[in-house]
Formats: structure tokens, C-alpha cells, sequence
């Protein structure tokens, strides 16, 4: 009689045990984060620059883990499909807010939960070294004189080349032939060799390559210069339309399931405020060519909102996309 | 000079940085041979991991791991024919019928020194030609790299051992696993189905331990009875007469390595590939026929893939850009430590790029001490009964897939390819072209539409550019001899010169 109450006694003690875990403290065990962007990429380099601060907030690893493809839809996509258990996270660039007006997926941003926005990045027009434009003028010109032959590397429909475009397209002519890459690592090797002639990148790609030469930034998607690009001539210069479009630039931002319990976004949210807030972070942000914003709550969302409208309706009004962003659900801005 | 000595020497004679390479390479071997467990997965957790510390140290064990893990996947491939890691699936064509002849030991001691000869030439071309190499890694167009993988799918020629048409058809079932998911230009979703779950594609991975496998376990139980072979190891470290005499064909396979491990986006697994098919076309009177325990056929991918590690190096130094995935890791690694991978690397930190040069060449030594000790018992796995073989390898192949994504969606699917596998295999399917169609085709869709794109989609420019472009010259004439080597017309003309030449008078 003894033995049994003992042995009953002993297997829901150990019962209770199996069962406290799920009480533990989150985060118990090391975090997957996915970049839908391939690796060398801007997006990818701010990242895997973010996440040691990151980690020494949360106490646990973040597992990096790069899905490139279908401009972010792929890893987006995965990130929704898991559990919301805190254990996955997104680390992606601007790309998801277009995804309704371009029927690309039937999600966007307002699906995820915002941890934080990084910062944003501007775009520079970039060409090779050598090349025989130096100037937003020289390009447009040559595209004119010659349409559909000069070749543009683009990262898929959405990415920040092809929205470029469009906003070009929408107040000037660029005539050009996009040729896809996975990423603008993959863009920026074609662009070296030669095999493409330009191509719109964030300046946190480009930065080290125009810097050394390798490339040339023929103009910058601004009113006026940027105080990293001293010399380079703002698209405003050769597209006095374009005006109504900036400020605009590609951002960078973490996000989580939006049924994730409270208390571990709250978590997260507080971890990211300080890994970004953080000062060599913040000193890479800058050397990087971007800029701080460390946005979350509702701040967060209503620059994503903003963001999405800008951008929806201005690729509207440049006939790039059909679908009318009021016909999903974009107010305007 | 004397500055560029002491960064190159630096690794060898910190016995911090002396233990972290030694540690790196021996951890890296068993990871590599271990089917699943990858190179990239591995440095990835370790720069999360080493980001306190000194950025030495952590180069230095990330460049072991990368020496040791590219070089362990030629056990599993040879002990058990499941490749540890895709760069070892050229080498089990040939290990594995070794193993089966009792000569695991002698394979794994020529896979060793051979590795470490490419790794060794790798590492000399980076420290003499880095940025000669990276200007020409440029010059490959997307019509390139479609010409490579157009010729490296020639290979299957000779994977097919028997049926050339079931090799064909294994390419093409390969060739369509490989682009079910989301279309790289278009975003449209192909062969998914419907189903969201399959835009990201099938992991190439898991096809491959799938495949070869658990594929090979259940084969193996039709042959439960037959009684092990005794492994002879009682010379394991080849002789050097050994060494010598595939030496000519060790430097063309190194170099055909150093070249493909430069271009950004292709790596030792398609290197590897490539110098295989090299050393088949190339080399006339091989020790043993070619799939059955050639040497030369496990010659030439070891020191291909050894070889790419040192030139994937080469644009990541030279230029930034990542020349397959470990060194885009290694490119984030180093943005973490505060330096800025690019063009003004080289001139702004010297010190990176010569103590990675010295610091590859320790590794490689270490491998050489790593991977001759301890065959002898390696070599005694094959004999191990099956009954305990088996269920060792359908639990390490779990294993592997499953930390692809800490999911148990990639087991599923890797067990689907394994029951498919088995029944291919029953029919007289090889592995090795399906494994080449998943691994090729998606890189010769991608770069034939941007190559297409780039002449907007007009053939006659592209053709054109062919001619004249000097590397799409070159490369396309070799896919012609390819091709044409293969058909009558070639035995014909063959037969001809060697009935004239033979002719005295």
C-alpha cells in the first residue's frame, strides 16, 4: 500500500515537472529568424549585424536563416505558416506592403505583428565604374535613343528596382530590360562585370563599391545631396516631377505573428528597442549609409501604413500597377 | 613585406589561434560527415556565437570548420554512399564501390591527401592571383553559367551506367523536383500545386539523403544475407608513388576547383561535379573502369571541392561578394566585427586577407593530421552487421534532415524521396543523374533567363554575345566537343585517323 502511494506520489511530481516548462520564462531555447532575402544583400547584412545585439537582450541564439525568392514571398509565407509562439521571426526589408497591389500573396505587413523598424535606407542609381554615363541625364538619354536595349537588374516584381522604375517611368521614359536577380548581391556581381548597366540599389549595398570606384552613382533618389554621396547629383536634378513621390526609401524591420502571446512581444519589442538603440549598432547604421528610426507600437504601424500608401498610389498614378490600391483596402495618402 | 610575413605567420604562432584552426578542422570533419549537418548551418550558429570575441579568433575556427566540414562529407559518401554534404556526391560514384571491395581504408587515406592537395592549390592561387581570379570570375555572364550547367549536366552520360535514356529521364525527374516552388522571375508558383507549404521548394538536401540514403538502406535489405566485406587496412596512407602519379590529373581537377569555387553563386558541390566528368573524359586507362572503384574517380572531386574553398575566398576578399553560402556567413561575420567586406578591404585591412591565407594553409595541415588518424576505425563501420547499420543510417539521415529547419516537414519528405529512390533503383534508375538534375536545373533555368532577359529574349544577340565574349567562346566549344564526343559521329572519325596513322607506308 506504501509502495504504491509512494510510486503514485513520485510519477505526478515528476508529472508536474513535465508540465512546468511550458510556464518557463520565454525564451527557453534559441530563436529561428528568417531573411527572405539571399545572403550579401543589404537586408541580410543589417541583420546579421543586429542580432548579436539582439541576442545579448534576450539571453538565447537567434538562428539566421536566409529564403530568398518571390520577393520575399517565400520566406514571408514561412514565417506565417509556423506557430506564434515567439520562436520565429521575420527580418525583412519593405517588400510584403506591396504584395496586395501587385497580387503577389494576400498578406501584408498588417498580418505581422511590427517588433521594430530598424531604419531606412536611400536609393542610389547605380552604374558600373566605367561606364559612359555619369549622370541621371546621360541615362535617360541613351534609354530614349535606343528603348528596350539597355539592360536593368531587378530583384522581382516589388523589389526596390522595379518600384524605382516605375516612379522614373511614371514622370519621365525609361525603356529598359529588367533582368532578374535573387537579391541585389547577385545584382551588384553582374552589375562589376558588366553583363548589366544599371541598376537602383539602397546605398547600404552599394556604399563600399562606389567608395573604391568599382561603381558609380549617377544620381540619388532625394531632393538634394546626401551628405554620404557628396558630389552625387539628386534624381530631382533630371526628374523635376519625381519631387511629389520623396522622401522615399527601402526600410528594414523584424516582425512576429500577430496572435504571438502579448507578454513575449512585449519581450521582443523591448529587446530590439535596445539592441538598435544600441551605440556601435547605431555607429554601423551610419557607416552603413542608413538611418536610425527604431520604430514599434503604434508608431510602427502608422509608418507602415504611410509607407504602404505612398507608395501604392504613386505606382497607381505611374500606371505601373493595375490593381487600385483603394480596391484593397490602401487609403490614400 | 615583412608586416604581410608576420599576418601570414600570425595563426601559426598564436597557440590561441593555433588550437581554434586545429579545433575548427576536426570539428568541421565530423559535421561534414555526418549526412545533413552542413558547413553553412555550422558557421552561421558560430558567428552569432563568437561575436565577443577577438575577429581572429572567430576567422579561425570558421576557416577549420569550412576546411574540415567540405572534406568530411567524403566519409559518409565513401563508408556508407550517403554524401555528408552535396560536395561529396561525386565522390561516392567511386568511394563507395571502393568500400565495397574492402579498400575503405586506402579511400579514405587518398581522399585525404587529395583533399588537402586542392586545398593546398587553392589556397596558393588565392594568395598569389586573388584579384586576378576575382576580375575574371566577373567576366561570367548569366549565358555562362548556363553554358556550365548545361555541361555539367553532359556528365550524365556517364552516371548512366547501362540505360543512357533512364539517365536522361532520372536528369529530367530531378530537373523538376528541383523547380517545384516559387518561380524565381515571376513569383508564380510551379508545380506546388496549390499548396502554399510548396512555393519554398524542395531543399536539395533532403533529396539528396532521401535518394542516396535512405534509398541505399532499403536496398540493402534484399541483401541482408551476403556476408561483409573484410576491409584491408593495413596500408592506409597512400604511397607516395600513388600521390605522384595522379598528380597531373590532381592539378587539372584543382584547378577546374579553384576556377568554379570563384564564380559567386557556384561552389564546391558543382566543382566536384565538373572535375569528375573531367577526369572520366580525360583520363583513358583509369586503374579500375570509372563506377567501380577507380582511384582517379575519387581524385579528382576531392581536390575539386577542397580546391573551391580556397578561391570561394577570391570575390569575397577581392570584391565583397560571397562565391558560394559559407563565405557569405563569413561575409556577415565580418560586417559584425566592424570591418566592411569590399574592394577597399584589401587595402584598408590587409592583415585579413594574408592571415587568411596563412590561416587556410594551417587548416589544411591540420586535415592532413585529422583525417589520417583514426581510419582504421573508420574503415571498421562497413563491417559492421547490417542490422545495426541500417537503423544507425536511417536515424543520422532523421537526424540531418531535421536540423535543415528544425522541422519534421523535411523528414517527411526525405523518406518519400527514399521509398521513391528504392523503387527507381529497383527499375535500373541511378541516383546520381537525379541528384545532378536537382542540383543543375534550377541554375540553368535561372541564368538562361537572364541571359535571355539581358538580349531581350532576341536568340540571334544571344548567340552573338556567345561568339563573342572569349569565356562563352571557350565554353561553348567545350559543350560542343561534349555533345559531339558522344555521338557516332565522333567514334567514326576517330577510327579513321587511327586507321591512317596506323597505316605504315
Amino acid at each position: 500500500m506504501l509502495k504504491k502511494l509512494i510510486t503514485s506520489v513520485a510519477f505526478s511530481l515528476s508529472a508536474l515537472t513535465l508540465a512546468l516548462p511550458a510556464y518557463a520564462e520565454y525564451p527557453e531555447r534559441s530563436i529561428q529568424a528568417v531573411i527572405p532575402w539571399g545572403a550579401g544583400g543589404a537586408t541580410d547584412n543589417v541583420m546579421r549585424s543586429l542580432s548579436p545585439y539582439v541576442e545579448k537582450e534576450l539571453g538565447t541564439k537567434l538562428i539566421l536563416n536566409n529564403r530568398p525568392g518571390g520577393t520575399a514571398v517565400i520566406g514571408s509565407s514561412y514565417v506565417m505558416q509556423q506557430r506564434p509562439n515567439g520562436y520565429t521571426l521575420l527580418l525583412g526589408a519593405e517588400n510584403p506592403q506591396l504584395y496586395p497591389v501587385l497580387g503577389l500573396a494576400k498578406f501584408d505587413y498588417s498580418d505581422f505583428y511590427p517588433v521594430n523598424i530598424i531604419g531606412q535606407n536611400v536609393v542610389v542609381i547605380a552604374a558600373n565604374g566605367d561606364s559612359p554615363f555619369n549622370s541621371m541625364a546621360d541615362l535617360l538619354a541613351a534609354a530614349k535613343e535606343k528603348p528596350d536595349t539597355l539592360r536593368m537588374g531587378a530583384t522581382g516584381a516589388g523589389g526596390l528596382p522595379s518600384t524605382v522604375h516605375a516612379m522614373v517611368n511614371a514622370v519621365g521614359e525609361l525603356k529598359v530590360r529588367e533582368v532578374t536577380f535573387g537579391g541585389d548581391g547577385p545584382g551588384i556581381t553582374a552589375l562589376m562585370g558588366k553583363h548589366i548597366d544599371f541598376m537602383p540599389l539602397s546605398l547600404a549595398a552599394a556604399q563600399e563599391l562606389v567608395r573604391s570606384g568599382k561603381l558609380k552613382a549617377l544620381a540619388v533618389l532625394a531632393t538634394e545631396e546626401v551628405p554620404e554621396l557628396p558630389g552625387v547629383e539628386p534624381i530631382t536634378k533630371a526628374l523635376p516631377d519625381i519631387a511629389e513621390y520623396l522622401p522615399w526609401g527601402p526600410f528594414w524591420g523584424a516582425f512576429v505573428h500577430k496572435d504571438t502571446p502579448d507578454d513575449i512581444k512585449k519581450k521582443l519589442v523591448d529587446a530590439y528597442a535596445k539592441a538598435v538603440a544600441n551605440e556601435e549598432f547605431q555607429g554601423f547604421l551610419k557607416n552603413y549609409g542608413a538611418q536610425s528610426m527604431n520604430l514599434h507600437g503604434a508608431e510602427a504601424e502608422e509608418f507602415l501604413k504611410r509607407w504602404q500608401s505612398v507608395t501604392a498610389w504613386s505606382m497607381y498614378k505611374a500606371k505601373a500597377i493595375e490593381i487600385s490600391p483603394d480596391t484593397v483596402g490602401i487609403p490614400q495618402p | 613585406m615583412t608586416d604581410t610575413l608576420s599576418y601570414l605567420l600570425m595563426a601559426w604562432m598564436d597557440p590561441n589561434l593555433l588550437m581554434l584552426t586545429a579545433l575548427g578542422t576536426f570539428a568541421g570533419i565530423y559535421i561534414g560527415a555526418i549526412p545533413g549537418l552542413s558547413v553553412t548551418m555550422a558557421v552561421s550558429i558560430l558567428v552569432s556565437f563568437t561575436f565577443s570575441w577577438d575577429v581572429n579568433e572567430a576567422l579561425a575556427l570558421i576557416v577549420g570548420i569550412f576546411i574540415g566540414g567540405v572534406y568530411g562529407g567524403s566519409r559518409s559518401a565513401i563508408l556508407i554512399n550517403i554524401p555528408g554534404s552535396p560536395s561529396s556526391v561525386a565522390t561516392s560514384f567511386d568511394g563507395y564501390p571502393l568500400a565495397k571491395r574492402g579498400e575503405a581504408g586506402q579511400a579514405i587515406g587518398l581522399s585525404t591527401v587529395m583533399s588537402v592537395i586542392g586545398g593546398l592549390c587553392g589556397t596558393l592561387v588565392l594568395a598569389c592571383a586573388a584579384p586576378v581570379l576575382g576580375d575574371l570570375a566577373l567576366q561570367f555572364a548569366p549565358r555562362d553559367y548556363f553554358l556550365i550547367a548545361a555541361i555539367g549536366l553532359m556528365l550524365v552520360g556517364s552516371l548512366a551506367a547501362g540505360s543512357l535514356a533512364k539517365g536522361i529521364v532520372a536528369v529530367c525527374l530531378g530537373a523538376i523536383v528541383g523547380m517545384v516552388g516559387m518561380d524565381p522571375v515571376t513569383a508564380q508558383g510551379r508545380f506546388t500545386m496549390g499548396q502554399m507549404e510548396l512555393m519554398g521548394g524542395i531543399h536539395y538536401v533532403v533529396v539528396m539523403i532521401g535518394l542516396f540514403g535512405v534509398a541505399e538502406a532499403l536496398y540493402q535489405l534484399h541483401n541482408l544475407d551476403t556476408a561483409v566485406v573484410k576491409q584491408n587496412v593495413s596500408k592506409v596512407i597512400p604511397p607516395l608513388a600513388m600521390v605522384l602519379r595522379f598528380l597531373p590529373l590532381s592539378l587539372r581537377t584543382s584547378a577546374i576547383g579553384v576556377l568554379v569555387g570563384a564564380l559567386p553563386g557556384v561552389g564546391g558541390d558543382i566543382a566536384a561535379l565538373m572535375a569528375y566528368d573531367h577526369a572520366k573524359r580525360s583520363v583513358k586507362n583509369p586503374s579500375r573502369p570509372f563506377g567501380e572503384g577507380a582511384y582517379e574517380g575519387l581524385v579528382a572531386p576531392e581536390t575539386a571541392n577542397s580546391a573551391a574553398v580556397g578561391s570561394a575566398y577570391v570575390p569575397m576578399l577581392t570584391l565583397g561578394m560571397p562565391g558560394d553560402a559559407v563565405t557569405a556567413v563569413i561575409i556577415g561575420a565580418l560586417v559584425v566585427h566592424g570591418l566592411n567586406p569590399g574592394p577597399m578591404l584589401m587595402v584598408e585591412n590587409p592583415h585579413i586577407f594574408w592571415f587568411t591565407v596563412g590561416n587556410l594553409a594551417l587548416a589544411n595541415i591540420f586535415l592532413l593530421i585529422f583525417g589520417l588518424m583514426g581510419i582504421k576505425l573508420f574503415a571498421k563501420v562497413v563491417e559492421l552487421p547490417k542490422a545495426v547499420l541500417i537503423p544507425l543510417i536511417l536515424v543520422l539521415c532523421t537526424v540531418g534532415s531535421y536540423s535543415l529547419n528544425s522541422s519534421m516537414t523535411e523528414v517527411y519528405w526525405m523518406f518519400g524521396f527514399g521509398v521513391l529512390g528504392y523503387f527507381l533503383k529497383a527499375f535500373g534508375f541511378q541516383m546520381g543523374p537525379i541528384i545532378l538534375g536537382v542540383i543543375l536545373g534550377p541554375l540553368m533555368d535561372t541564368s538562361y533567363r537572364q541571359a535571355m532577359a539581358s538580349v531581350g529574349d532576341n536568340p540571334q544577340e544571344l548567340l552573338m554575345e556567345l561568339i563573342s565574349s572569349p569565356v562563352s567562346l571557350v565554353l561553348s566549344a567545350a559543350l560542343l566537343l561534349i555533345v559531339l564526343g558522344n555521338t557516332p559521329l565522333y567514334g567514326w572519325l576517330k577510327r579513321k585517323t587511327a586507321r591512317a596513322s596506323s597505316s605504315p607506308s
